[in-house]
Formats: C-alpha cells, sequence, structure tokens
C-alpha cells in the first residue's frame, strides 16, 4: 500500500485524526485531517492514510451503519479504527514487520486510541466543538496537535514509539487499579471524603484518592474515574511527579526517554501545526494570540508548601502570578469542574468544584483549599498512615504461581500480577497469551453486536506449545486471564488452579464448576 | 398584657440563654419594642436588666473566647441602663406603674450602683466583677417581687408565673415538685434526719413518727414508735430498724429494742468528755460508733446481754464531726482552727483510716484565724467518689477534696455568691445552692472540670395551682430558699416551718436546652442514671436536631463519638440491659441494710469485687411513678480508689468502676443487650421484632446508652423524610456513625445499612455504593442483599453487586433463584449441582430456557434433570417440555 515510506523505525506507527465532515470537495480533502503523526510525513502519504480510512469506513457503513469498521488486516499493516465521536474517526497503522516485538492486540490498540481522546474531552471539551469554533481547524489543530503529542510522548523508548504490543498482555488500559484496604480503613476513607466534599460549602463536589498509584476511593462515574485516575498516575501521583521512579503502572513507562520526546515535540511543532493553516482557505489572524493548555506537558507540575499541587499549565490570571485553577470537564456533569489536588506522602487527593459554585476564581478556590486544611488535613494524615500500615508493597498483589489480569468490566476496574513478575514469563506464553485474548475479543464483540444484553460466559483453556496453560475465563461481567507455566499437564490441575484463586480472591465468582 | 409579658420575658431569656446571640438589641431597643406592644417599658428594662446579667454571666464563666464578645455593646448598654433608670424616677408618680416597674424604682439606687459598678469596668470583665452589687440588686428586686405579689395575687388568676422572682423564674434546671412529703403533725415541729435508713423523724411528748424518705412519695403514711419521755438529742434506728438509739445528753445515749422492749444506757466513761453524736454502721467489727470529744468509741451490740460492748477506741480531741451514711465516712474535726482533718470509713470491708489532712482557709486579716465549723463541710458521694467540700467564707470559695484510700487531694474550687450555701447531690450532679443569692448553680464532678453545666438559676416550684390548693396552702408557706430550710443529704430539702418535705428534681431537658456545646451536653446525659430514659429519649432528640440544623459533620461525628463511647462502655460494664425487675423490688429498708463495698484490693480488682459485692440497693420501681425514684442511686457502690492505681489516668480508670455501671453479678455477662442478639440474626421481619422489644425496653432502661440499633431507629430513619433534599449529608453522617461504631467494635444494625443502600441508591450514586460494598463499610447481609436488588432494578451493577452478596452468604436457594430469573439457567445449573440446591422448581429452569428459544439449551436442561432428579422422568414438565422441545426441532428442521 506504499504507505511506510520510512524506514525510520518510529515511523512504523501512524496515527491520524480526521473529520469526515470537513473536505467534502475535491482538492481539499487535506482539510479533514486534524491531526497527523509523524507530522513530517509529506501531504500525500497523509492523504492516502486518510484517503483508505474514510473509503473503508464508507464501505462498510453501508452493512453496519452503527459500527463500521474495527480494523483492517493487511499483509504488512494492521489499521485500527476508532470513532471518537460522530465522524471524528482517529485512526492508528501500525507495521507488522519481522520484528519480533510487533505482534499487536488490536483491541489494546484501540484503547490507546480511546484514552487519548477520552483525555482530551476531559480537558478541551468534544473534538467537535473546538472544530466548530473556528471554521479553518486551526484552533483544533492546534490542541490535539500538542495533546497527543505530548500523549504519545509517553510512549517513546528512546526514539522509539512503543506502543503496547503482546508483552501487555496481562494488562489493560482504560481501567484503574484500586487498592485493597480493610473495613476501617475504608471507613475512615469515605469519612474523609465527606469531610473533603463539604469543603466546598454546599455545592455537589466530587473527589478522587489514590494512594501511590492506586485508586483508593471515587465519588466519580466509572468512566471518569479512569480518566481523572489516569491522568493523576500520568502527571500527578508522587511517582509522577519525582520523574526518574520507575513505576509499576501501565501507564507509565521508564519516564527518562520522556523529556527528550518532549523536547521533540517543541522542536518541530510549529511547522507542523501551522502547515495545514496555509493549506486552508483562510489563513487565522494571529494564529499565536491564544494559550494553548498542554495538561501531558511534562514536568509542570509540583508538590506546593502547602501540600498542594500547582502548575502553570493553564497559565495565571491577567496582573498576577497565581497560577490559574486546572478545570476539566465530566462525561455526565454540564458543567466544568476546578481540579484541586492535594498530596500527603503517598495519598493524593483530588477534589473537583463546581466552577459556578466558586464565585472569585482564585480567591474562592483559595478558601476552599483553606477549609481542606482546617477540616481535612488531621483525617487524610491518619488514613495515610493506615493505608501505609496495611499496604503491601509493590508486589502487593502477587499470588505465587499465578500470572493473572482480573478485569472487572462493570466498573472499569482491573487488577493484574506485578509487571517485574510478568517478565519472567517466556515471550511463547506471552504471543499466546496475546492470541487467545485477541479471540476472546473478538468473541465479546460478537456477543456485544448480537444485542441480547445478556452477558456471555466464556470458558478457555489451551494447553500452549511450551506447557504452559493459558486461560480464559468471563462471566458475568468480569474476566480472568492467566497463565500458569510450570504447571501439571492435566486439565484437571489447570481447572483447579483456577477454582483456586478465584476463590481466595475474587469471592468465588469464577467458580461455578 | 400578662400574656405579652411572658412572651417578652422569653424572648429576652431565651436571648440570654442563647450564648452566641450577636445581635443584641439595646435597652432603647427594648424599650421601643415595649412601648409598641403596650407593655410597661420597665418592664421590658427590667428583663433587660436580667439579659444583660446573663451576658455578664457568661462572659464570667466562659473561658478566653467568650471574654471577648460585645464588651463595646455591653458598656454601652450600661450606659443605657443608667439614662432609662432615671428616666423612670422622673415617672415615679404616674398611676401606670406596675410591679416591675415599682421593682425597678424602688431598688434603682443599688441598679445604679450595680450599672455604674460595670460600666466602670467593662472592658476588663473579671470573675466575679462587681458581685456585691449584683446581690444586692438581686435581693432587693427579690424582696419586693415577693411582697408585691402576695398583695397581688388575691385578686389575679393563676397563671403559670408566679414564683420568686418570675422574670427569671420560668427557666430552671432545677425544681422541686408540688405535692411535698408533708410531716404536719399537730403539736410539736421538731425534725430530726435519719440518713442511714432515710427516715425523716418527727417527734412528739411521746411518740416519734416517721416517714419513710427512700423511695420518695409524697403519700407515705408515717409509722411511729413509742417515745419515753425526756430530752432528744439525736434518734437513730439501726439499719435493721429493730434497735433505736437515743441521745439523751452530752453523756448518754439510751438504746432501745423494739421487739422485746428492753432498755438501756450508754454513758461516757468520764466527765472529761461529753458525747458529740453516734452513728450505726454495717461494719462488720461493731454496730454503733460513738463520737466523743475525745475520740471514737466502736460498740457491738449484744442482744443477750442487752449491752453494747466496746470493741475499740480511737483516741483523737475531736471539736466536731460530720458522717453521711452514704459514705460510710465520718470526718473528725480538731485543731485550733478545726480545720485538721481525720477520716475514717467504716464499711463492710472493714475501718479504714484515711490520712489527716488540712483544709484550707483564706485569713481576713493577718492575725485572725478563723474557725472552721462543722456546717460549712459537707461529704458529698458522685460517681462512687467521695469528696469533701469545704465552704471558705473568707475567700468565698468551695473547696473540693478527693479521698483516696490513701491519700487526700484538694480538686480544686468553686466559687461561692452567698453567705449561706447548701449543698445537695442528685444523680451524681452536685448542686450548689447560694441560699442569700436565691440561684442554685450545678457542677457534674466527673470531668474534674469546675465549670458550672449551665448558668445559675433558681429553684422552681412545679406542679402546684394556686387556684385549687389555695385552701390548704397559702402563699405566704412555700418561701424558695426560706431561713427555715434545712438540707438533708443527699437530695431533699426539709421546710421546718411547714413540716415539708422536697424532693430536689433535675430538669434534664432544661439544661439540655440551655447548652449549645452538643457533645458534652450529650456526655452529660449520658451520665445520668436517675431519669436515664429521660436522659435517652433527650439525647435522641438532640441527635436529631443537630442533623436537621445541619450542624458541621465534624461536630456531629464527636457527638455521635460521645454516644458510641458510652454505648460501649455501658455494654462492657453489663449495665445496657432490661431491667428484671421483679425480684430486685424489695423494700428499701431491707435493701439498706445491705452494706456498700469497700474495695480494699489495691492491685486492680476494682470493679471486679464491686460487681460481684453489689446489693440490690437502689433499684427501685422507676416506671412506677417519675417521681418516687430511687435516692440511692450510686450510694452503695462507694469506693476509695488507690491513689497509687489510679494516679496515671484517673479519670479513665474511675469511668469504668464507678457505681453507676456496676450490676448485679447474675445479669452481668449472661445477657446481652437484646437488640445485639436481634441485629445478629438475620431474620427479614426482625424490624418487628425489635420494635416490640424496645419499647420494653424504653419503660425499664436503667442507663441513657444508646445503642446503634436505636441510634438508627429515631435519629436515622426518624429524619429520613426531612432529609430527602440532602441525602449526601444524611450519608455523610451515617459513614461518620459507622465509624464510630466500628471503631467501638459495635454491631450495627443491617437496617441501617439497608438505609444506606437506599439513600445512595436514590440519589443514583451506585459508584459510592458500589465501593461501600465492595471495601465491605456495608457489611453483607441478607437484608442488605435483597435491597441491592432491588435497588439494582435501575442499575445492573448494582444488581450484580447483590447476587455475589447473597452467593459470599452461601444463600445457594436465593442465589440460584435470582440466577434463573434472571435468565442465567445454565449458570444457576451449575452452580446447583455443585451446591447441592435442589429446592428450586425444575419448572423454573425449563420455562427459562424455553424463553431463551434455544432447544439446545432447554434440551440440555432437560437432560440435567432426567439424570440428577430421580422420578423426574415421570413428572408433567418433563412429559410437557419433552414436546416443547420436539416441537422447536421439527420447526427448525423444516
Amino acid at each position: 500500500m506504499g504507505l511506510s515510506s520510512g524506514s525510520n523505525a518510529s515511523e512504523a506507527v501512524k496515527l491520524c485524526v480526521f473529520d469526515l465532515r470537513r473536505g467534502q470537495n475535491e482538492g481539499q480533502e487535506l482539510d479533514k485531517i486534524l491531526f497527523f503523526y509523524p507530522a513530517d510525513l509529506p501531504f500525500s502519504t497523509q492523504l492516502s492514510v486518510t484517503g483508505l480510512s474514510e473509503g473503508l469506513i464508507t464501505f462498510t457503513r453501508i452493512f453496519s451503519p452503527e459500527a463500521a469498521c474495527d480494523v483492517i488486516e493487511a499483509e504488512m499493516h494492521s489499521h485500527v479504527f476508532y470513532e471518537a465521536e460522530p465522524d471524528i474517526w482517529m485512526v492508528m497503522v501500525v507495521e507488522k514487520n519481522k520484528d519480533s516485538e510487533a505482534i499487536w492486540r488490536i483491541d489494546a490498540l484501540r484503547r490507546v486510541l480511546k484514552e487519548v481522546h477520552s483525555l482530551f474531552v476531559m480537558f478541551h471539551g468534544s473534538v467537535r466543538t473546538l472544530v466548530d469554533k473556528e471554521p479553518t481547524g486551526g484552533f483544533v489543530r492546534r490542541h490535539l496537535y500538542y495533546f497527543v503529542m505530548d500523549y504519545l510522548s509517553d510512549f517513546f523508548i528512546g526514539k522509539k514509539l512503543q506502543l503496547p504490543n503482546f508483552r501487555d498482555s496481562l494488562k489493560e488500559r482504560g481501567t484503574v487499579q484500586m487498592l485493597t484496604m480493610g473495613r476501617e480503613a475504608a471507613i475512615d476513607v469515605q469519612s474523609l471524603v465527606r469531610v473533603l466534599e463539604s469543603c466546598a460549602g454546599n455545592s455537589k463536589c466530587y473527589s478522587l484518592t489514590m494512594f501511590q498509584d492506586l485508586l483508593v476511593s471515587t465519588t466519580l462515574s466509572p468512566d471518569d474515574t479512569v480518566n481523572l485516575y489516569t491522568y493523576a498516575v500520568l502527571r500527578l501521583t508522587p511517582q509522577a511527579l519525582s520523574s526518574g521512579v520507575s513505576s509499576w503502572s501501565y501507564l507509565r513507562k521508564g519516564s527518562t526517554a520522556c523529556n527528550t520526546s518532549a523536547g521533540a515535540v517543541m522542536a518541530n511543532s510549529c511547522p507542523s501545526v501551522d502547515q495545514y493553516y496555509n493549506s486552508g482557505d483562510t489563513s487565522p489572524v494571529g494564529n499565536h494570540s491564544y494559550h494553548v493548555v498542554r495538561p501531558l506537558q511534562h514536568d509542570k507540575w509540583s508538590r506546593g508548601k502547602d501540600g498542594f499541587l500547582v502548575t502553570d499549565i493553564w497559565g495565571a490570571e491577567f496582573g498576577s502570578s497565581i497560577p490559574t485553577s486546572p478545570t476539566i470537564s465530566l462525561k455526565h456533569i454540564e458543567e466544568r469542574m476546578y481540579l484541586c489536588a492535594y498530596q500527603l506522602n503517598s495519598l493524593t487527593v483530588i477534589l473537583l468544584i463546581p466552577v459556578s459554585s466558586v464565585l472569585d476564581g482564585v480567591q474562592g478556590i483559595a478558601t476552599v483549599k483553606q477549609q481542606i486544611l482546617e477540616n481535612a488535613s488531621l483525617k487524610m494524615f491518619k488514613v495515610e498512615e493506615k493505608l501505609l500500615r496495611g499496604w503491601g508493597g509493590e508486589n502487593a498483589y502477587h499470588v505465587g504461581g499465578y500470572r493473572y489480569l482480573l478485569v472487572d468490566s462493570d466498573r472499569y476496574i482491573s487488577r493484574a500480577s506485578p509487571p517485574g513478575k510478568v517478565t519472567t514469563l517466556t515471550k511463547d506464553s506471552l504471543i499466546a497469551l496475546s492470541k487467545l485474548r485477541e479471540e476472546v475479543d473478538s468473541e465479546k464483540i460478537r456477543a456485544n453486536s448480537d444485542g441480547l444484553g445478556h452477558e456471555k460466559d466464556l470458558e478457555v483453556c489451551i494447553r500452549a506449545k511450551n506447557n504452559a496453560w493459558l486461560i480464559a475465563r468471563l462471566t458475568r461481567g468480569k474476566e480472568l486471564y492467566m497463565v500458569l507455566e510450570k504447571a501439571n499437564e492435566t486439565l484437571l490441575y489447570a481447572s483447579d488452579a483456577v477454582e483456586k484463586f478465584s476463590d481466595r480472591y475474587c469471592n468465588g465468582a469464577f467458580s461455578l464448576e | 398584657m400578662h400574656a405579652k409579658l411572658i412572651a417578652l420575658h422569653d424572648t429576652a431569656t431565651s436571648i440570654g440563654a442563647a450564648t452566641s446571640s450577636g445581635s443584641r438589641e439595646t435597652l432603647v431597643d427594648v424599650v421601643a419594642a415595649a412601648k409598641s406592644l403596650n407593655v410597661d417599658p420597665s418592664t421590658a428594662v427590667s428583663i433587660k436588666f436580667l439579659e444583660w446579667w446573663w451576658m455578664r454571666w457568661w462572659c464570667r464563666v466562659g473561658s478566653g473566647g467568650r471574654l471577648d464578645f460585645n464588651l463595646k455593646k455591653l458598656k454601652k448598654m450600661s450606659n443605657e441602663f443608667e439614662s432609662e433608670l432615671g428616666e423612670f424616677e422622673q415617672e415615679k408618680n404616674s398611676a401606670t406603674a406596675s410591679v416591675l416597674k415599682r421593682i425597678l424604682l424602688n431598688c434603682s439606687a443599688q441598679a445604679k450602683q450595680y450599672g455604674s459598678c460595670v460600666a466602670a469596668r467593662v472592658p476588663e470583665v473579671e470573675r466575679d466583677m462587681c458581685l456585691k452589687e449584683f446581690l444586692l440588686l438581686k435581693n432587693c428586686m427579690w424582696n419586693l417581687h415577693r411582697e408585691q405579689e402576695n398583695v397581688d395575687m388575691s385578686g389575679k388568676a393563676s397563671s403559670s408565673n408566679h414564683h420568686g422572682l418570675n422574670v427569671s423564674g420560668a427557666l430552671s434546671h432545677v425544681y422541686i415538685q408540688y405535692p411535698p412529703l408533708r410531716c404536719t403533725l399537730s403539736g410539736t415541729r421538731s425534725f430530726l434526719y435519719d440518713d442511714g435508713n432515710k427516715l425523716l423523724l418527727q417527734l412528739t411528748s411521746d411518740r416519734i413518727f416517721s416517714w419513710k424518705t427512700a423511695p420518695y412519695d409524697p403519700n407515705v403514711v408515717p409509722s411511729s414508735d413509742p417515745l419515753c419521755e425526756g430530752p432528744v438529742l439525736c434518734i437513730r434506728y439501726s439499719l435493721d430498724l429493730k434497735l433505736l438509739a437515743i441521745q439523751r445528753s452530752n453523756y448518754e445515749v439510751q438504746i432501745w429494742n423494739k421487739q422485746t422492749g428492753d432498755t438501756f444506757s450508754q454513758k461516757c466513761r468520764s466527765e472529761s468528755e461529753s458525747i458529740l453524736g453516734f452513728f450505726w454502721t454495717d461494719c462488720p467489727t461493731c454496730d454503733i460508733v460513738f463520737v466523743k470529744t475525745s475520740g471514737l468509741d466502736f460498740y457491738s451490740y449484744n442482744p443477750e446481754l442487752k449491752s453494747l460492748h466496746l470493741v475499740e477506741t480511737k483516741k483523737l480531741n475531736v471539736s466536731w464531726y460530720i458522717y453521711t451514711h452514704e459514705s460510710r465516712l465520718v470526718l473528725l474535726a480538731s485543731g485550733m482552727q478545726s480545720k485538721s482533718c481525720t477520716g475514717y470509713q467504716l464499711s463492710s470491708a472493714g475501718i479504714i483510716r484515711l490520712p489527716r489532712f488540712e483544709m484550707t482557709m483564706a485569713k481576713s486579716e493577718a492575725n485572725s484565724k478563723p474557725i472552721l465549723s462543722a456546717e460549712d463541710v459537707h461529704i458529698i458521694t458522685v460517681y462512687g467518689r467521695i469528696y469533701c467540700l469545704q465552704f471558705d467564707r473568707v475567700a468565698m470559695l468551695l473547696h473540693s477534696y478527693r479521698f483516696y484510700r490513701d491519700a487526700v487531694v484538694q480538686q480544686g474550687s468553686l466559687p461561692i455568691y452567698s453567705n449561706r450555701i447548701a449543698v445537695s447531690v442528685i444523680d451524681n450532679i452536685l448542686l450548689v445552692h447560694q441560699v442569700d443569692a436565691k440561684v442554685v448553680i450545678i457542677y457534674d464532678m466527673f470531668a474534674e472540670s469546675r465549670t458550672p453545666i449551665s448558668a445559675p438559676l433558681p429553684l422552681l416550684l412545679r406542679g402546684f395551682s394556686r387556684a385549687s390548693e389555695s385552701e390548704e396552702l397559702s402563699d405566704a408557706e412555700i418561701i424558695i430558699y426560706g431561713d427555715d430550710w434545712s438540707f438533708l443529704v443527699p437530695d431533699l430539702i426539709c421546710d421546718v416551718a411547714n413540716g415539708f418535705l422536697w424532693k430536689i428534681h433535675l430538669d434534664l431537658e432544661a439544661i439540655s436546652a440551655s447548652s449549645s456545646d452538643t457533645p458534652s451536653i450529650l456526655e452529660f446525659l449520658q451520665r445520668r442514671k436517675l431519669e436515664a430514659n429521660k436522659a435517652k429519649q433527650l439525647c435522641l432528640a438532640i441527635a436529631r436536631t443537630v442533623i436537621l440544623e445541619r450542624r458541621s459533620l465534624a461536630m456531629v461525628a464527636r457527638a455521635i463519638d460521645v454516644l458510641m463511647t458510652t454505648y460501649s462502655q455501658a455494654v462492657k460494664a453489663g449495665s445496657y440491659q432490661k431491667r428484671t425487675d421483679t425480684e430486685e423490688t424489695s423494700p428499701s429498708g431491707v435493701s439498706n441494710l445491705n452494706s456498700p463495698n469497700i474495695v480494699v484490693d489495691e492491685s486492680s480488682g476494682i470493679d471486679a469485687s464491686g460487681v460481684q459485692q453489689e446489693p440490690a440497693r437502689g433499684i427501685e420501681n422507676e416506671s412506677s411513678n417519675r417521681f418516687t425514684q430511687s435516692t440511692s442511686g450510686s450510694d452503695g457502690s462507694v469506693s476509695f480508689e488507690s491513689k497509687k492505681m489510679t494516679s496515671h489516668n484517673l479519670d479513665s480508670s474511675s469511668g469504668i468502676t464507678e457505681g453507676g455501671y456496676m450490676v448485679e453479678p447474675e445479669a452481668s455477662g449472661a445477657q446481652v443487650d437484646s437488640s445485639v442478639v436481634q441485629s445478629q440474626i438475620l431474620v427479614a421481619g426482625n424490624k418487628a421484632l425489635n420494635a416490640n422489644a424496645s419499647e420494653q425496653q424504653e419503660s425499664q432502661v436503667s442507663s441513657a446508652a444508646i445503642s446503634p440499633a436505636d441510634l438508627y431507629r429515631f435519629v436515622f430513619a426518624a429524619i429520613e423524610e426531612e432529609m430527602l433534599g440532602d441525602a449526601s449529608y444524611l450519608i455523610s453522617i451515617i459513614v461518620e456513625f459507622v465509624r464510630s461504631a466500628s471503631f467501638e467494635k459495635l454491631k450495627v444494625d443491617p437496617n441501617t445499612y439497608v438505609f444506606m443502600v437506599q439513600l445512595l441508591a436514590r440519589d443514583e450514586r451506585y459508584e459510592e455504593l458500589g465501593l461501600f460494598v465492595i471495601n465491605k463499610i456495608i457489611e453483607p447481609s441478607k437484608e442488605v442483599a435483597l435491597q441491592l436488588l432491588e435497588s439494582g432494578r435501575q442499575n445492573i451493577q448494582t444488581r450484580k453487586l447483590g447476587l455475589d452478596m447473597l452467593r459470599e452468604l452461601s444463600l445457594h436457594h436465593d442465589y440460584v433463584l435470582l440466577l434463573v430469573q434472571d435468565g442465567y439457567y445454565l449458570e444457576a445449573l451449575r452452580y446447583a449441582r455443585k451446591n447441592k440446591v435442589n429446592t428450586v422448581q425444575p419448572s423454573l429452569f425449563l420455562e427459562a430456557a424455553h424463553a431463551s428459544n434455544d432447544s439446545q439449551h432447554l434440551a440440555a436442561v432437560l437432560r440435567f434433570f432426567c439424570d440428577f432428579i430421580p422420578g423426574f422422568k415421570n413428572t408433567a414438565d418433563h412429559h410437557a417440555y419433552c414436546r416443547i422441545v420436539a416441537d422447536m426441532n421439527s420447526s427448525i428442521a423444516t
């Protein structure tokens, strides 16, 4: 298909966002493109990717107007489609080269697209509203460019963009990891949450509490929780603030690479964004007049003296040096929210306050912060202490002999063997698991499209070539994936192992037999 | 006019009582308001004066924070007060001058003095500021008003408004209830009180009449015994009421055996000593103790020889002594100033000598040495601790000393505002009657705090309707704090002139209404034993109110903490349970024979041995009459704590061991709080059961402790409707409640969790609900599971939580049934087989399989039952569904 023009490894991946409603006339096709990575590819290449994608979408819509196209598997490439908003499509093209690492699971890739879009919407609102804001598209392009590039910078290892591959089979993007705690600690946390949410007077606030990179409590809806949690793990938690410390979260790789790639974004930003303006009909006047908020920019958050996290990402108010409080929007609530984060050692507390309830911006937020310090700091201290005491450390959720992934798809919660333990698995096992998950994914899609509203129960137990047991179990919204190497050869043994695991760690959710 | 006056007065006093009220009108405003209401302005001003006094009081009582409040206003007011007074003087001859106006005019000199005194000092408000001026003014007003009232009342119809100075009279924390116990026998008016047997004795020329005062019953009929002629200095019945000892002179005590009629006398051995008094004791080694100027003589009574046998003598110079039976403690004063005291406790455990200690006395001048007199020293028993209170007339302070087994420790001093004081103890509350000022100040000694529970207020007479009783009781007869009042231990007042015996009551409601510090008032109420049910109801009402008023979360949390902590303590001590009091209602005369236990064990064991020996005394049938309650709430369990043991933490150790918490041995441990038991029984319909049990409980509660179940029923559930608009606040409160209960390791009623689920679901906060369930904050129970299923109709995740909870609780039948209902019949079958559930009808599975329109599945289900249920092949279900499967297959085939 001639898409992989460059031999550069980073160009093995292409990512584009385009709007089908734009550039309807011939010769204006370039107008469709809202974002393209790598940005320095010639327009012709960019157009050929979007053109092919659009063609496929149009074609498949004939048969399936609701869900047009998921993926194209070509000989050399996989095209992953994601319709982020009506007629706003995101397409990722990955190369299937002989490089042994390039074994992808489509759903894992799609979840990357989904994640970047969700985060974008949380900070900037929907792509469509941004498109409508300025007909030339300059506004949305500028925002998308900085945002997606900042996002992708987390995936760079050296100069290479490393997307989630088979090695991440025991991880699930778009879920939160929760801290398991005792009842008493849980009650204390809830008590803290109530106090926090009462700090902003009578307006309805929301909060998210984290310990290290693990979620402790939330009063947000599951999808909003996932978004905010993802952002917090990427940029706000103590590990994220002190870059250099490695994380066990799937969301962050070793962050040494981040700086270089962030620099790369800076270096070639302006020309790449501007090229679309020039290609458009009208050139926006003073296109640098607005400040582009880059929430995912690295090293912009820091912990203030009072324990609150501060950033100048959102700029400062006129004539003052006090940074403007960040605002985000939630999926199920119309109003924008102030994001107010407090950190005490390992404990991170994020409070969301409706913008309308804070009358005079900076001053109002300062009052709320004061309230938090007065009413809740002692409680936070106690909670942190209690959680720290009960925490089993990085490998707390390791279960000897098992390598597992547990997903509650209703609540977007997952738990997995610690990454350090997963790396002990052989490549063969991981590739086999990746394939198994691919199968299960398509089975799930099929069940969904049947639309019975009936959750499919599924049970797969495979003996891989290397004699590892690969197990997948789906029951009533819960999924369990497991790799048992060095296991006995009988199926009975494998299913017993699952049973034991289920009784012990899943309240018997998977023990139906 | 009268009604308006009361209304105005009410607002004024309520303003006065509310310490936080920031917007006080000035006197000018008050006068203007009074005029518009057609109320005499002077009335309003005098009311204002009282309010002002209130403010002054609070300024003085409160610590730092209160001192500075409204100082400017206070100063302004006092200036205005003076100018107002001037105006009134000009109107002196006005024909419309009212009672209160007259008071004000006649006392204007005092008022002016007081006003200017305060005005002069106002920026530096301090303790006892202008006290003398104030008392003068108050007395003047009081006397005048009383005179006036006596004149006026003849022509006026009754109202509730006529005792003492009514402006303040209606508000009161302590009261005496009409009718009194009347001991009006013709002839003599000499009364004696036998505190060992709680008998009020009255002597006529040849008989002795005795009224039982415990339990207090105004209609009690006196019993009488014949009495030989001769002088009587003191009379006491022996503790078994069989002997009567009469002190005839300073040298002779006569003892009369009621059963045999024998009489004999015991005399002093020498002329150099004289008998100061005597008392009977339940000490094992002796029966009666004579206090003589030369020391103590312990005698035992010998029925055969009809004589007293001297057991032991303690040599000591004694100038005077005091003894109370409830403390079993005799204090002997000696020395030049009579301020050096030695104490002996004569208890069932033996005789304990307390170390000698010196009372503190301030000197008025350098060389004067005031002599301490017996009436200035009081022994009181609160919370099972014994204190000695000593009135220092020079310093105007009431010093308190606490007795430990091996030490006497001075505990601090209370201010006194009167030259005559009296002390009463009701339900472990100390009342200090400021007799001249005609107010009573109440203290709770529990927390070693010297701050009064509330502002000083007069003693009130209640239940007295002048119209109906006027022929029996004329106005003049009831004089609050009259000169003829004598105060009996612990809570009785004898009006010697009229022959009335009053019992003092606490108005818990008024006390709780006048305090704004909710957690501490709850603590106070929780400690009340005498009117435990009332205290409990008040606590519940307060809890409801603070929630309805949306008070701050931290404050409500502290209030709940108080309730849960005391409940937990009560459960541990075993005092929270139903009274099974049929066998316990023994006549008090008999119960008085039981010995109090003095704990000798030094190392530990205070509570243990206390419980073992705790007699049934003090347990009266509380439900029979509100006002005939025990007067001996805790006196049976007086104990000296070892100083060594308690010194590291006086409060906490005593909190557990104190008498009030002790229970009958047969009750402790074996009985468990009924609601706790119920909360563990997972019966769906236990709401009704619970209600019945609690109602019974209410009439018999012995402790104000509130169980988590009660807190739910009478607070959370009761205010649910009013809180509908703000469920999140209520949820926060319940979270605090759960936290508090979990901290105290108390079981929370499943209904509370059901309630939480309902609240969260109603607000569609399913995510939080999920967290609550997953983290087991909402503890699993069948009730909760069913509620989750119910609330899960709108939210499938919540429904799943309910199902999971059923499974985790091993409620297999319900789980399988619900799986089938939701269409998961195959899973249900597998689960049923695994857990051997055979109580679910096969037809349900078959119907579900049929509904799914999958012939393979239906066939599989059919096969399953054929294989696993013997005889299924012969049932109608089998035949019917075989046909259906056949039909389905044929339709597919064609």
